[in-house]
């Protein structure tokens, strides 16, 4: 918890990254809302409209934009030496990967948890009410960890910055590659509807749909949540077992 | 392993990737309340031997064990045994003198008031007081080295490891240091291991030492044994040199052996 607690501090201190994610999340969902929108009152669409349909484009980059924050403060311990300092104390290591880590978490839940308010301001629909404000928090929580996990783990078991960004622009296109603008029906290219049916993201944003304006079946709710699961789980034990191996 | 060893090392061996020697059987044994100096020109493997000592690395081959414990296997039980002081200043920049000592007694278990008293104690050991609400980054380079001292020592270790501790420290300060490490050693037992380049240093505060010549160890005993076989005074005067002058003559003895 000490760890976890210095960890938010900094965050805090230094709050440029989840604040410019959040800036940015509710920027993309105003823009795209506004410029695309009119397509809303397509069936494919639901009762929800454009908007609803757009929302969990913004909880995903939200997180995209807070993930960096892990890798970035393990960069700042390994460059300032302060790594090894806790190397040299008796708690066990993965904490020291643990810790940033769960600072993400708060950052990227709490920045949900304002654009949720913001969504729910501006009438996008939540179908079940609470319970799909915390289904959603949770989809973007798991997200949000897979990210910050990942790039904390390349960062660990290569000690350069650029760990953190390699895994941000790795993930981008695969937004791009999904539902994420358009529902697969009105995708007209080919391989396009192909790659997202393929694309486990598509699956995540499908499953947020389910909950608020409910345009998406159950299953790929089911199929969204198993993903994040399994990529969180794979993310956090590919990053805590890096400290097996880090050079101080 | 006696009861009074406090370090064993047997036949540590370590090369680096690129196939350089580090260490080359190193056998040592360190008793306790020793104020031990490891000496020897740069890259002989001081600072590996003290790295592979305290965990930070894995020799090739060769066992040691450090206060009772195997360095590898223990290294979280090591770690509340032993302090280290590296090369570099391990601090967070963007933390104050105070916050960082606090922070490091309650890594160590600490509740909050005996992290605070702890927290003061060392810093007016080390002159460190006035200092205490700075942030790290705007402290002088030998005031970070003495920050950096204290974090090493908030749990009172067995066993401390300097390795050249009084770099970036001018003169005054750096007796003040050796005077608060010196109160450590006799009045909280800490063994001493450490490295320095400055020899009057060594000869002033070790009462044991070990020579490291590219990665062996050519001698092992007290500063005295050691001037009794490189006795050189520059003045002619037998018994009168430094351990500096014994020193340089034993190295000027090594360069001729080796033409």
């Amino acid at each position: 918890m000490l760890l976890v607690e210095r960890a938010i501090l900094r965050t805090l201190r230094r709050p440029a990254a989840p604040l410019g994610g959040l800036g940015m999340s509710l920027f993309f969902l105003a823009v795209y809302s506004a410029g695309i929108g009119g397509v809303g009152f397509l069936p494919q669409f639901g009762d929800g409209g454009y908007l609803a349909f757009l929302f969990p484009m913004s909880l995903v980059s939200l997180a995209m934009g807070s993930a960096a924050g892990a890798g970035q403060s393990l960069y700042d311990d390994m460059v300032s030496g302060y790594f090894r300092r806790l190397y040299l104390s008796p708690l066990h290591r993965w904490t020291f990967v643990a810790a940033p880590i769960a600072a993400d978490a708060v950052a990227t839940g709490l920045g949900s948890l304002g654009i949720l308010a913001a969504g729910l301001l501006f009438g996008v629909p939540v179908r079940f009410g609470a319970m799909s404000v915390l289904g959603l928090l949770l989809l973007s929580l798991l997200w949000g960890v897979t990210l910050s996990a990942f790039s904390a783990g390349v960062m660990i078991r290569t000690g350069r910055p650029e760990g953190a960004r390699i895994v941000t622009s790795t993930v981008f296109p695969l937004v791009f590659l999904s539902t994420t603008f358009m529902p697969r029906e009105l995708i007209t290219a080919h391989w396009l509807r192909a790659v997202s049916w393929a694309n486990p993201v598509t699956y995540l944003l499908e499953g947020m749909r389910y909950l608020l304006a409910g345009t998406a079946p159950a299953e790929y709710l089911l199929i969204g949540l198993a993903f994040s699961f399994a990529s969180a789980g794979a993310a956090l034990a590919y990053a805590l077992t890096g400290t097996r191996r880090v050079l101080v | 392993m006696s009861e009074t060893e406090i370090v064993r090392a047997r036949g540590i061996t370590k090369r680096y990737p690129q196939g350089t020697r580090a260490l080359e059987s190193v056998d040592l044994v360190i008793h306790q309340k020793a104020r031990f100096v490891l000496l020897g020109p740069n890259g002989a493997g001081k600072s590996t031997l003290i790295r592979i000592l305290s965990s930070l690395s894995r020799a090739d081959s060769g066992q040691c064990r450090v206060c009772g414990l195997d360095p590898l296997r223990d290294e979280r039980q090591l770690m509340e045994r032993i302090g280290v002081v590296t090369q570099d200043n391990d601090l967070d920049p963007h933390a104050t003198g105070e916050d960082l000592l606090r922070f490091q007694c309650r890594l160590f278990g600490m509740d909050r008031g005996s992290s605070t008293h702890r927290a003061q104690e060392l810093m007016e050991l080390f002159d460190l007081s006035e200092h205490a609400r700075k942030w790290v980054k705007t402290l002088s380079g030998g005031n970070q080295r003495k920050l950096h001292c204290a974090l090493a020592l908030v749990h009172r270790p067995q066993l401390l490891f300097l390795d050249e501790p009084t770099v970036g420290m001018d003169p005054e300060v750096r007796a003040r240091f050796w005077e608060s490490i010196r109160r450590i050693n006799h009045e909280e037992c800490t063994t001493l291991v450490l490295t320095t380049q400055y020899l009057e240093e060594a000869e002033r505060h070790a009462d044991q030492l070990a020579l490291l010549q590219a990665g062996r160890i050519a001698f092992r005993g007290t500063p005295a044994s050691f001037l009794r076989l490189y006795d050189r005074p520059n003045n002619g005067t037998i018994g009168r040199s430094s351990l500096e002058q014994g020193y340089l003559a034993y190295l000027g003895e090594v360069n001729h052996a080796a033409r």
